[in-house]
């Protein structure tokens, strides 16, 4: 085989190529490296700053250059000063209490939606369906003003629930769950309807268990817009007893003339670690919820 | 039960099933209605009218929009400013995310998914968050960035924050930041749907790798870009957060040099004069320019694959 003076060539060749593959590696290799370095490093600034004195946050060279002994000055006293100082546990719970009532709202109300259009046959169904694609489009904030209008008419501004209820009105995830329930099995449905289960009860035992992987990403969807919201908090809460992480972090940086940056970086890593913590460990649900569609 | 039933009782249980298919959406469509499709009209309503704060105001026609549009040149510079913000990020983010994507698809698998991880995580953090950790590195004496500048010996008396000409910019940057790799998840999972058999094909042909970058992958990447184009146009021109918070004592940045669009119609409708009426007008005509640039990506890029 190594005789023949073409073959020898072409293996020649493939060793060329191979060595310029790898030079073509080496250097992916490193802008990625170099990328992932760029996004990492403000956020270790802030994990950084979070446990540092308001002193030690503003220096050049940062403190943590000069080594192991700079850690020296790590404390919880900002998370304190957050804690005691500005009530960021009441913000913290107030932007829990937001982001589960309302992914369990959409869920509710969007499953049983698509529950329809995916199942029933009705007079309006095409119009209501092109409805509410319609509606995926509409840039929402320019209307902030009539919105805002209607919540207060309601009664809902200064209220939890003048976020949470809006928030359900997701009609991506009718969308997206309407696409999942067309795919399970019909037979299952027909089945169910001989044994003489209600439609209701097809919707909550049947089709809602076999959806999960559907459920579980509208729910990370949800969860990474609402919990992320500053418009809308800033728009409706006033009263700081109700306030969300966000706007408790807007009032600290706005309300004093010493603003208190190291409260502020303690907040705002909290804010910032429970999506990072809930990422790292669904990483996989994460990022198929997000480009379920785009791959299909 | 079914044998005891009347005629009578039967024929109500069916006049109900007719209805059932529309007790089930209701909750979802009056939700929508409420809150997504009524603003809209009173929207209208309201921005044809001298309403401020509670005070429903009189009708007084198109005046609004004559003085949104003609009074001062404030709405059309932040018009301005949020095409040039949009842009900026568009051109910057979208190109490198694709980039990032095509490079990152191509290595090993155990470094992909560690790769990927650190570059999706920016996207997870509040707005605010990020606007108040980029406030201190962008600060001209203690800021990390001027310090890091000064170690590769460049100009590192830059003042980030407080030079008008630098605030778009700026935004541009730190929006680069929180969203290329959100956009190259996209673009990943678009390149991993592609058929492998495809690129075999182009393989036995003899395609140079460049062609089969420009003439197989790209094509076939339309839905990503369709995607990722619309979306983060639409994202672009609802800028709120980062000009609020990015710089000292929600200024908007020096002389009011990074107002956006709807920073614009918040300070008139909640900040300012509470001109409730004049405000609507405004975000009207934000919202027909949003839609006339959707519509016209939409149809430069293909209508079919965008509705994911």
């Amino acid at each position: 085989m190594n005789q023949d003076p073409l073959l020898n060539m072409e293996q020649d060749l493939e060793y060329n190529n191979s060595l310029s593959k790898k030079l073509q590696r080496f250097v992916g290799y490193l802008v990625l490296i170099i990328g992932a370095l760029i996004c990492a490093a403000p956020l270790l600034w802030l994990i950084d700053s979070a446990f540092r004195p308001q002193i030690e946050i503003f220096q050049v060279p940062p403190v943590i250059m000069k080594g192991v002994s700079s850690f020296a000055t790590y404390s919880l006293a900002s998370f304190d000063r957050a804690i005691n100082e500005f009530n960021v546990l009441t913000a913290l719970s107030n932007s829990i209490i937001v982001v589960v009532l309302a992914i369990g709202l959409t869920v509710i109300v969007c499953s049983l939606c698509a529950f329809a259009f995916a199942y029933m046959n009705f007079p309006g169904k095409n119009f209501f369906f092109m409805t509410i694609l319609a509606t995926m489009m509409l840039p929402g904030v320019t209307m902030l003003v009539p919105y805002y209008q209607v919540i207060r008419t309601m009664g809902l501004t200064n209220n939890l629930a003048g976020l949470i209820i809006p928030y359900a009105a997701s009609a991506f995830g009718v969308f997206m769950l309407r696409q999942y329930f067309i795919k399970l099995p019909h037979s299952l449905i027909e089945a169910a309807k001989i044994d003489g289960a209600g439609w209701v009860k097809i919707w909550w035992g049947i089709i809602l268990p076999l959806s999960k992987p559907a459920l579980a990403a509208l729910a990370i969807i949800q969860f990474r817009l609402i919990w992320n919201d500053f418009l809308n908090p800033i728009l409706i809460l006033k009263d700081e007893a109700l306030f969300t992480l966000p706007i408790r972090l807007q009032a600290m940086d706005s309300t004093n003339i010493n603003v208190p940056y190291d409260a502020i970086m303690a907040t705002g890593l909290i804010t910032a670690l429970i999506p990072i913590t809930f990422f790292l460990l669904f990483q996989r649900q994460f990022i198929e919820g997000l480009t379920g569609g785009v791959k299909g | 039960m079914g044998g005891t039933t009347t005629t009578d009782s039967k024929f109500k249980w069916s006049k109900l099933t007719s209805y059932t298919p529309y007790f089930f959406i209701a909750p979802f469509m009056t939700l929508l209605i409420i809150f997504n499709f009524y603003p809209f009209i009173f929207g209208a309503k309201i921005s044809l009218t001298d309403a401020q704060f509670i005070n429903p105001g009189e009708f007084i026609g198109f005046k609004n929009f004559i003085e949104v549009l003609f009074a001062d040149d404030k709405f059309i510079v932040s018009v301005i400013h949020s095409f040039q913000y949009a842009i900026g990020a568009l051109v910057t983010q979208i190109p490198v995310a694709f980039v990032l994507a095509y490079v990152l698809n191509n290595i090993s698998k155990r470094f992909r998914g560690v790769l990927r991880a650190s570059f999706f995580v920016p996207c997870l953090i509040n707005g605010v968050v990020i606007a108040l950790v980029f406030r201190n590195l962008f600060g001209k004496e203690f800021g990390i960035i001027n310090w890091f500048l000064g170690l590769l010996h460049l100009p590192n008396q830059t003042n980030w924050l407080g030079e008008s000409s630098l605030s778009i910019v700026i935004m541009i940057a730190v929006s680069f930041w929180q969203w290329t790799g959100f956009h190259m998840v996209y673009f990943l999972a678009n390149l991993q749907s592609i058929d492998p058999a495809i690129y075999e094909v182009a393989k036995l042909d003899g395609a140079s790798p460049l062609r089969v970058l420009w003439q197989i992958t790209v094509p076939l990447m339309r839905p990503a870009f369709t995607f990722v184009m619309v979306t983060s146009a639409i994202g672009a021109l609802q800028l709120f957060d980062l000009p609020l918070m990015l710089f000292p004592n929600g200024t908007y940045g020096p002389g009011y040099a990074a107002r956006t669009l709807v920073p614009y119609i918040y300070d008139f409708a909640f900040r300012q004069d509470f001109r409730v009426g004049f405000a609507s007008a405004a975000g009207w005509l934000v919202f027909c320019i949003i839609m006339v640039i959707s519509v016209l990506q939409l149809r430069f890029l293909g209508m079919g694959n965008a509705d994911e």
